[in-house]
């Protein structure tokens, strides 16, 4: 029965048809075709690997930036402490340093009256003293004339002992 | 809706066309002489070869195709269409005998009939050509693809066929045969993709395809071939080693060679085996709808034509059904074919220490 008995002529062209669709595909077709698909694959391999180091690392500055911030913030806070903290000690400084000056120079001040005050004494009681003596001199070259006219002449000297004064 | 009219006039040919087959048919019969019914030869007519390729809805029109045959006094070269109806042309006719029915013989001058070497490009030639010209332009459109559009995902039609080649290649020949893949995959999708065409034209019943392909021993027998070619010209040491010295009691293999005899048919079953279950599965398929087609003439024949009318209703339901069920078995044989060889020529691959884990 023919079905079951290969023909001579079919199985010749079978095979030439079959090799030479063999020859032509795996010479132009299936190599380039494997190798694009590939080459395709692993392209989108890679890019999904990218999409999700990319995406994590987002999430790492995401977060890095926060901390960062919060970091900041600290050492803002810290900042104005010391600053507020520098700024008293500042004021303070400045205070005593005032009191001492002002301390020292009213210390000079009493030191120059006492001195002044010294020196006028002084003075005073060399003009007292010279006073005394023209007075004196006055007075004894009156005695010798007049006792009367003596007394006037004390008073007239005082009186200008006291206008001179 | 757009849609639907095109089926409604599509379901409507279609009526059309059977009722004419039907009335054809029926014309036919109750012409000069009212042929007996002989449903196997009409199964055979069908599922055999032929000189010539009949023209859809007629039986008497055929495409001539050439007719190679070489005969003891040598070439001949001409068209089918010199031998229609019994004619003889070079000394050479078609047959009516039961030896050679349907093929061209030689007549002999004592009015014997001889066989030459018969080279012809028969119907089932000329649709293994079909075939194999749409794989190379399926193939190769598909390459022009990459070619031209380099990394951008293929769409429609080529998507389609990137998604089969993708299916049998990364997930069938890769797994199996790992980094020897690139080596055999080339002959392992072209088996895939012939065969798979040849199975699918088999299933459009006219002119291009029609022709009962891979439902032909010779055809599945070449494949097979190849596979066992293949398979044993490529195979390891280790390979040979197990068939004619296998790793089993020496009193199963020494003094009488029971497990090499065991492991030598084995070479010979597995290809007979692959040639078997894609001829049987495609043959079957074809005998089915073809029986179911029959039965609407036989129930006419037998009892009246209400009950042939009520046949057709019932058979042309089957017979779709059929249809569509040999359209899943066309790729399942084409992929049990191609995973089957994938698995044969990787185990003719085996290395030593591959065995002794």
């Amino acid at each position: 029965m023919e079905l079951f008995t290969p023909e001579f002529g079919l199985v010749f062209w079978m095979f030439v048809a079959f090799l030479c669709l063999y020859f032509i595909l795996a010479k132009f077709a299936w190599p380039f075709i494997i190798k694009s698909m590939e080459e395709r694959a692993d392209l989108i391999d890679k890019g999904v690997a990218y999409a999700q180091d990319a995406k994590r690392q987002l999430d790492n500055a995401k977060s890095e930036a926060d901390k960062l911030i919060a970091e900041a913030r600290n050492q803002q806070a810290d900042i104005l402490r010391e600053a507020s903290k520098i700024k008293n000690q500042i004021v303070e400084d400045a205070r005593s340093e005032a009191a001492a000056e002002a301390k020292k120079v009213s210390e000079a001040a009493m030191v120059s009256i006492e001195q002044a005050r010294k020196e006028s004494e002084k003075q005073l009681r060399q003009e007292v003293g010279e006073i005394a003596l023209q007075i004196a001199e006055k007075v004894i070259r009156r005695e010798v004339a007049n006792d009367k006219a003596q007394q006037q002449l004390v008073e007239q000297y005082l009186s200008e002992v006291k206008t001179n004064n | 809706m757009k849609g639907k009219i095109i089926s409604a006039i599509i379901a409507l040919a279609l009526v059309a066309l059977a009722a004419l087959g039907y009335w054809s048919a029926a014309q036919h019969r109750h012409g000069e002489a009212p042929a007996e019914l002989d449903p196997k030869e009409i199964i055979y007519e069908h599922l055999g070869d032929e000189y010539g390729w009949a023209l859809p809805f007629n039986h008497s029109l055929r495409i001539p195709l050439p007719i190679i045959v070489w005969a003891d006094d040598g070439f001949h070269c001409f068209m089918s269409s010199r031998l229609t109806d019994g004619a003889t042309y070079e000394g050479l006719r078609i047959s009516n005998s039961e030896d050679h029915n349907g093929k061209v013989v030689q007549v002999m001058p004592d009015g014997s009939e001889k066989r030459p070497w018969d080279f012809s490009v028969t119907k089932n030639v000329a649709a293994i050509f079909v075939a194999a010209l749409l794989v190379v332009w399926m193939v190769m459109s598909l390459r022009r693809w990459y070619a031209r559009q380099g990394m951008k995902a293929p769409r429609r039609a080529m998507g389609l066929l990137e998604l089969v080649v993708d299916y049998v290649y990364t997930d069938t020949i890769r797994p199996i045969m790992g980094k020897e893949a690139p080596k055999y995959a080339p002959y392992l999708l072209t088996a895939f993709f012939f065969i798979l065409t040849m199975n699918l034209l088999g299933l459009i019943v006219i002119f291009p395809g029609g022709a009962n392909l891979t439902g032909n021993l010779a055809v599945t027998m070449v494949m097979a071939i190849i596979t066992f070619v293949i398979t044993n010209f490529t195979g390891t040491r280790e390979y040979w080693k197990e068939i004619f010295w296998p790793e089993v009691p020496v009193a199963l293999k020494c003094p009488v060679p029971m497990m090499q005899l065991i492991e030598v048919l084995g070479l010979f079953t597995k290809p007979l085996a692959l040639m078997i279950r894609l001829f049987a599965n495609m043959m079957g398929g074809h005998m089915v709808v073809l029986v179911l087609m029959l039965l609407i003439f036989i129930f006419s024949a037998m009892f009246n034509y209400v009950v042939g009318g009520a046949t057709a209703v019932f058979s042309l339901f089957f017979t779709v059904f059929m249809l569509a069920l040999d359209t899943l078995v066309s790729f399942i044989q084409a992929y049990v074919f191609t995973i089957l060889s994938t698995i044969f020529i990787s185990m003719s691959h085996v290395e030593p220490h591959h065995h002794e884990a």
